[in-house]
């Protein structure tokens, strides 16, 4: 009879404990949904009570009618389309050679790529910034792709051999039996079976530039060329304090992504683990 | 046609002699390997063609131009394009020099061919050999065309800009040229300057605690977070994991800008909470004094980082076999015991090498703490160094990149990065399948 006692008080303390945690998780993001739709401008203004200020849309229409909002998600969206889908068939390409041939040198830049995928490019950054101006891509969506795309194959074609390489050779060999070319094999073949990581790897190639500031920062100059993460950013920066504009456009953006994330967290996460210990 | 060689593999000097000569002479000459031949040696013609230019540009790579005030701006030497160029074209030697070797060791391999089955290939042969090898370099072009100019090369000037002195006021193409240094920059920040060389230590050093504290906080409490909604007294407990993910899912731009705005000193909204609830009677300076906004940015960093390894931790303890519990229950083992024993170290075994790489991430971590502080508050040296109280490596690297245009400095800490991760490089690479199998 104690012991039961002692457990409901337990169970209890933690509920509560639970839902403190709770509250401080959600709290952020639901101040953010409220500011989206409060009157005021700057956060100073805004009532410490969510939803405290009434309701309203125009911050919304002011993002879709005064500002460039849908440019700069026009630009965030090639940009992103066109990284994930570089980076798909350079990455598989790369990793299909690697898996299924023998050649010179195979040893060696393996290696080097596996080095040299630690180092994030943006030690390079003031390289790249010389290099994009030399070849014309300085301010140019596909210069930003190019550095992403490049900044993802070496981490890239490892995860995806990796993977290949667990798919049984027989496979090819008996295709290759039936006549079937080397991109024959690759393109109906090892690409079917291997479609678990290239969508993994799709995901991750296009979620990642679709936030990214450093890069559009230092490679996007003009007003034409400018991403989602640049404008939000502008608009709580020092000269500017519309805090309620910021968190309409946040709201816009995120609540695709929360609502892709939930639904895929599982597979997600357990291919971040599964990819990073196989290798 | 072709010169006759011996089948007992005592011709391998003439050939090894011939390809070294030229690009595909052995080729040519002895193995009647024409097209082959022919397109290796077509490669080094082009190459040398090219000499007078890459060898102009090694030049310019080494003296970096000269000043030359009397001529227009647009018209003087630009250092930087010049060494750019210079490790550009060093990229494009290693290139001519690991075809070159390819095309010797191919050499050697066609005459063990021969001396094994004492005959040439016949025309058929080779060509569908050929057109084999076509789809391996067709695959490989793109990734080693980008690896190389999009990721050594930038690697290598980052470094080499370390031992130059390009930097603003005196030194910014194209108005003026730039000079190699040698050491300097290094002797300035270990020593030489007292202002950089405090700050560099005060940054390197909470980079690393920044890294550690961020990591660890991330890996325990999302940990704890596992392990009690794991226990399935808690009916609700998969609507909690449900609500515990959001932070993780929305981008660190606007998670951290949010945070920014409600921790902000006189006019967030956390401040004004706590003032109205009576709890405090003056705002609290989360993110303007050094010390708490060190703590702060750990907070906040918890905040949107335990859900990842919440999720990771929930997914390996679901993974253990219930086999190993009922064993130790009949055991006595009591629920204390179970994790301490059992839970724990096939949690921590499992996810050591996730958190390893938390631990770089981290040391990268750009969003967290530029999106939150900025960096700041300023201490006694920013002004001279704009290093704030929150700054770690990559983020001055941001300030002295895009704000004071000290990239010799920058690219000091670039290399200080390097060496910090070179480490960590070696662990994931003696991690992997195939250095365990002995592949590579």
């Amino acid at each position: 009879m104690g012991r039961k006692i002692i457990r409901r008080i337990n169970l209890i303390v933690v509920l509560i404990i639970l839902v403190i945690i709770t509250l401080a998780v959600l709290y952020p993001l639901v101040y953010v949904v409220s500011a989206a739709f409060s009157p005021g401008n700057s956060i100073a203004s805004l009532n410490i009570l969510p939803f405290g200020d009434g309701f309203t849309f125009k911050h919304f229409i002011h993002l879709f009618t005064k500002t460039d909002y849908l440019i700069w998600f026009k630009n965030t969206f090639i940009i992103a389309a066109s990284t994930s889908f570089l980076t798909m068939l350079v990455a598989s390409l790369g990793a299909y050679v690697f898996s299924r041939f023998n050649f010179t040198f195979k040893r060696s830049m393996m290696l080097s790529m596996l080095i040299l995928q630690i180092f994030p490019s943006f030690v390079g950054m003031i390289a790249i910034y010389v290099i994009l101006q030399r070849i014309g891509g300085f301010n140019q969506l596909w210069g930003l792709v190019l550095v992403y795309l490049a900044g993802n194959i070496p981490y890239n074609t490892w995860l995806v051999k990796s993977y290949m390489d667990t798919i049984p050779k027989s496979l090819d060999e008996s295709a290759r039996i039936d006549g079937a070319n080397h991109f024959r094999i690759y393109r109906k073949i090892v690409m079917p079976v291997a479609r678990p990581i290239i969508t993994f790897l799709g995901i991750t190639s296009f979620t990642a530039p679709w936030m990214d500031f450093i890069f559009p920062k230092m490679v996007l100059r003009s007003a034409d060329k400018m991403t989602l993460a640049l404008g939000l950013f502008n608009f709580v920066t020092d000269k500017k304090n519309e805090f309620t504009n910021f968190a309409a456009g946040s709201v816009l953006i995120a609540i695709p992504f929360i609502i892709f994330f939930v639904i895929t967290q599982k597979t997600m996460v357990t291919s971040f683990g599964s990819a990073a210990v196989k290798e | 046609m072709g010169l006759h060689i011996k089948d007992d593999g005592s011709s391998r000097g003439r050939i090894l002699a011939s390809s070294l000569l030229f690009m595909g002479l052995g080729h040519i000459l002895y193995l009647r390997q024409y097209l082959k031949g022919l397109l290796y040696a077509l490669y080094e013609i082009i190459f040398l063609l090219l000499l007078p230019g890459i060898i102009s540009r090694l030049k310019g790579m080494i003296t970096l131009g000269d000043p030359k005030p009397e001529l227009p701006v647009k018209l003087r030497d630009h250092s930087i394009f010049m060494l750019i160029d210079g490790v550009a074209v060093l990229a494009l030697i290693f290139l001519f020099v690991a075809v070159y070797a390819i095309s010797v060791r191919s050499a050697m391999n066609e005459y063990r061919d021969y001396t094994v089955e004492k005959r040439f290939k016949t025309n058929k042969e080779s060509m569908s050999r050929l057109l084999g090898k076509a789809f391996p370099i067709f695959g490989l072009v793109p990734t080693v065309a980008l690896i190389l100019f999009f990721v050594v090369v930038p690697l290598v000037f980052s470094a080499s800009v370390a031992f130059t002195n390009y930097s603003s006021p005196a030194h910014i193409p194209p108005n003026n040229t730039v000079d190699w240094v040698g050491m300097d920059n290094f002797k300035a920040m270990f020593g030489g300057e007292a202002a950089w060389t405090r700050a560099l230590g005060r940054v390197a050093l909470w980079t690393l605690c920044w890294a550690v504290l961020a990591t660890f906080t991330c890996y325990f409490g999302g940990m704890i977070m596992a392990v009690v909604l794991i226990d399935n007294k808690i009916k609700i407990a998969p609507v909690f994991r449900s609500l515990f993910i959001l932070p993780y899912a929305v981008p660190t731009v606007v998670s951290m800008l949010v945070w920014q705005n409600l921790l902000n000193g006189s006019f967030g909204t956390v401040n004004r909470t706590l003032m109205k609830i009576g709890l405090i009677n003056s705002p609290i300076p989360w993110l303007s004094n050094a010390w708490l906004a060190k703590f702060t940015v750990v907070l906040i960093n918890l905040w949107a980082g335990f859900p990842y390894f919440m999720l990771l931790i929930t997914g390996t303890m679901t993974a253990i076999s219930k086999d190993v519990f009922e064993a130790a229950k009949i055991d006595g083992a009591n629920r204390f015991q179970l994790f301490k024993t059992i839970t724990l170290p096939l949690v921590l075994y499992q996810t050591t090498p996730l958190m390893i790489m938390s631990f770089t991430h981290n040391i990268n971590n750009f969003g967290a703490i530029f999106f939150l502080t900025g960096g700041d508050p300023v201490v006694a040296d920013s002004t001279v160094t704009s290093a704030g109280g929150t700054d770690i490596l990559v983020t001055w690297i941001y300030k002295l990149t895009v704000n004071l245009l000290r990239y010799n400095y920058a690219s000091v800490l670039a290399v200080m990065i390097f060496v910090i991760l070179a480490p960590f490089a070696i662990f994931q690479f003696r991690r992997t399948k195939s250095y365990k199998e002995g592949d590579l």
